[in-house]
């Protein structure tokens, strides 16, 4: 199925949580600073209902996405108020993709874990949650992954600031 | 005696090797530091196993030792500076790595490849993939205490890795896929002896499958360990020959073609081996390992069919001095020799990403650990460590 098939199925299921898509478009010869977006179609789903959205897609018939491949989070910009979740799952069957986005505001970066539906979204979300200090309520094991457990700050948020020292060591 | 022997239940944490151990005495639970610098591990990982005696009742990863920023260094170097970062990942599929991250920042662009490029690419990649299973295979036994097969494959990775240094001056971080198609044409000559290479290699292989692959010893060791099931398989979004290995049939070469994988498979060149429980439960360390050794003649088929439909041509596209990603997200993913390795890439248009993100192979495949080692007897637990193909510089980017 393409995108458009895709939609259209999530639409006819009343999927949980389905805001809207953000389609690839050319640039408007019109408009010169509109540059148009490249890429790939996405759904656009609300954070706190991810979880929900997921297993719908996970146990729907015609959509049958048994693979979660990625999940993961972004920092579009150090001013804006929105972290992006970005899930990306795969159907064996029926050989389509979907890319999920979700918008989550930085001063509330919370949502429930999707372990639940796809185990495979344990570690990746361990991940998320050190490196832009998301939380995801209700991981069955919510320790840090790849930093140190002591480390302060989110890495690869936008404001993050480079540590001049770690444990007495200089890093400049 | 068997009187004061005490019954008692381990739950889940049956014997892998089918009762051939008998418990009788119960011992305290010990804690046991499996690595971060034991040979087994391929590179530095730690497993927190909880023993009882021989038997391995808890497992728990730590990653981390290797974590070199991958991903936070792709938001501050330009996007052609970030290619020899994409080597580092898995150090063992350079060619892999940096094909993934081309075609992702190429499906941005939306250029075009030349078609002699697209060939190179991929008898280059399958070059790599061959040789990155020659590591895995031969790796493989020696963890489990088969030391000559070790010595054969790395002979012929050897000699992989010559043609790599002739095509591109490195050995191991290659950086030769690039942005628009490949760094500089082959030398005179190269293509014949590729050619060569697939010759003796066909010969050497069959060599490989006698000495371990089919050896009874090997066999006893791997059988029916570490078995994972299509259902697990699926929920933990395994990817490659583990997937493969658990009996799924799934490869994006074949089923979510990209550059001209399609082509080759219409053509009927090669197939995608999947594993089929012979020496054992489907899913264990064996039909692993038959993946990957299955999957080198396999590439060795498409090299071939490369060799044979070469054109002449320019081998890199135009592409402007200062690269300029068009505003946009793309999500690419290609058969690494591990799994699939996704790219994520995120442009605000301007010379350096907003993201850049890694879904690695081995990062996804390595979770099972946790719940594949319990059950297993610590000799097997390297046996099972092992049969994941474990290279953690890909784990930890």
């Amino acid at each position: 199925m393409d995108f458009q098939g895709l939609h259209d199925r999530l639409l006819a299921i009343n999927a949980p949580g389905l805001v809207g898509t953000d389609e690839p478009r050319k640039p408007n010869p019109k408009d010169k600073k509109d540059k148009g977006r490249a890429g790939d179609p996405f759904v656009i789903v609300d954070a706190q209902q991810l979880v929900l959205f997921l297993e719908v897609c996970r146990d729907d018939d015609r959509l049958c996405f048994e693979q979660l491949i990625d999940i993961t989070a972004t920092d579009p910009s150090k001013d804006g108020a929105d972290l992006w979740i970005n899930v990306s799952l795969l159907s064996l069957k029926f050989r389509h993709r979907l890319q999920i986005k979700c918008l989550l505001p930085k001063s509330a970066a919370e949502l429930p874990s999707t372990v639940r539906v796809y185990r495979a979204s344990q570690w990746n979300e361990r991940e998320c949650a050190e490196m832009f200090g998301i939380k995801f309520v209700g991981h069955p094991d919510p320790r840090n992954i790849l930093l140190p457990d002591d480390w302060l700050g989110f890495p690869l948020r936008k404001d993050y600031e480079f540590p001049k020292e770690y444990h007495g060591i200089s890093c400049e | 005696m068997s009187e004061r022997t005490p019954t008692i239940s381990f739950g889940s944490a049956v014997p892998a090797g089918g009762g051939e151990v008998t418990i009788d005495i119960r011992t305290p639970d010990l804690e046991i530091n499996f690595g971060p610098q034991h040979p087994a591990t391929h590179g530095v990982m730690r497993i927190l196993m909880r023993t009882d005696g021989e038997l391995v009742t808890g497992a728990q990863p730590h990653l981390g030792y290797l974590h070199r920023c991958a991903e936070k260094i792709g938001e501050n170097v330009e996007w052609l500076q970030y290619l020899p970062y994409t080597d580092r990942y898995d150090y063992l599929a350079s060619m892999n790595n940096n094909l993934g991250y081309s075609l992702a920042v190429e499906a941005l662009l939306g250029v075009e490849i030349p078609r002699r490029a697209t060939l190179i690419r991929i008898i280059c990649a399958e070059l790599n993939r061959i040789g990155s299973h020659l590591v895995a295979f031969g790796t493989y036994g020696l963890d489990i205490g088969a030391f000559t097969p070790f010595l054969y494959t790395f002979r012929e990775r050897e000699w992989m890795m010559a043609l790599f240094e002739k095509i591109c001056g490195a050995r191991l971080t290659y950086s030769y896929i690039r942005i628009g198609g490949v760094f500089n044409d082959a030398p005179p000559g190269w293509f014949e002896e590729v050619a060569r290479f697939c010759d003796v290699f066909d010969v050497k292989w069959q060599e490989y499958v006698d000495l371990l692959l089919v050896n009874q010893i090997f066999v006893k060791r791997t059988a029916n360990i570490g078995v994972i099931s299509r259902e697990m398989a699926l929920d933990f979004a395994l990817t490659g020959p583990m997937l493969r290995g658990s009996g799924v049939d799934w490869d994006l070469r074949r089923d979510m073609p990209y550059m001209c994988y399609g082509e080759i498979w219409r053509d009927g060149a090669y197939k995608i081996p999947v594993a089929r429980g012979e020496m054992g439960a489907l899913g264990d360390c064996w039909d692993r390992a038959w993946v990957r050794v299955q999957e080198m003649i396999e590439s060795i088929k498409i090299v071939r069919w490369c060799l044979d439909h070469m054109v002449d041509g320019p081998v890199i596209g135009e592409l402007p001095k200062t690269l300029k990603v068009p505003t946009g997200e793309v999500y690419v993913g290609i058969e690494n020799p591990r799994g699939e390795l996704g790219h994520y890439l995120v442009s605000d248009g301007g010379k350096v990403s907003v993201r850049t993100r890694v879904r690695g192979p081995m990062c996804t495949n390595h979770a099972v650990l946790e719940d594949i080692l319990p059950g297993a007897l610590v000799g097997d637990a390297i046996a099972i460590i092992g049969s994941t193909d474990i290279v953690v510089g890909e784990t930890d980017r």
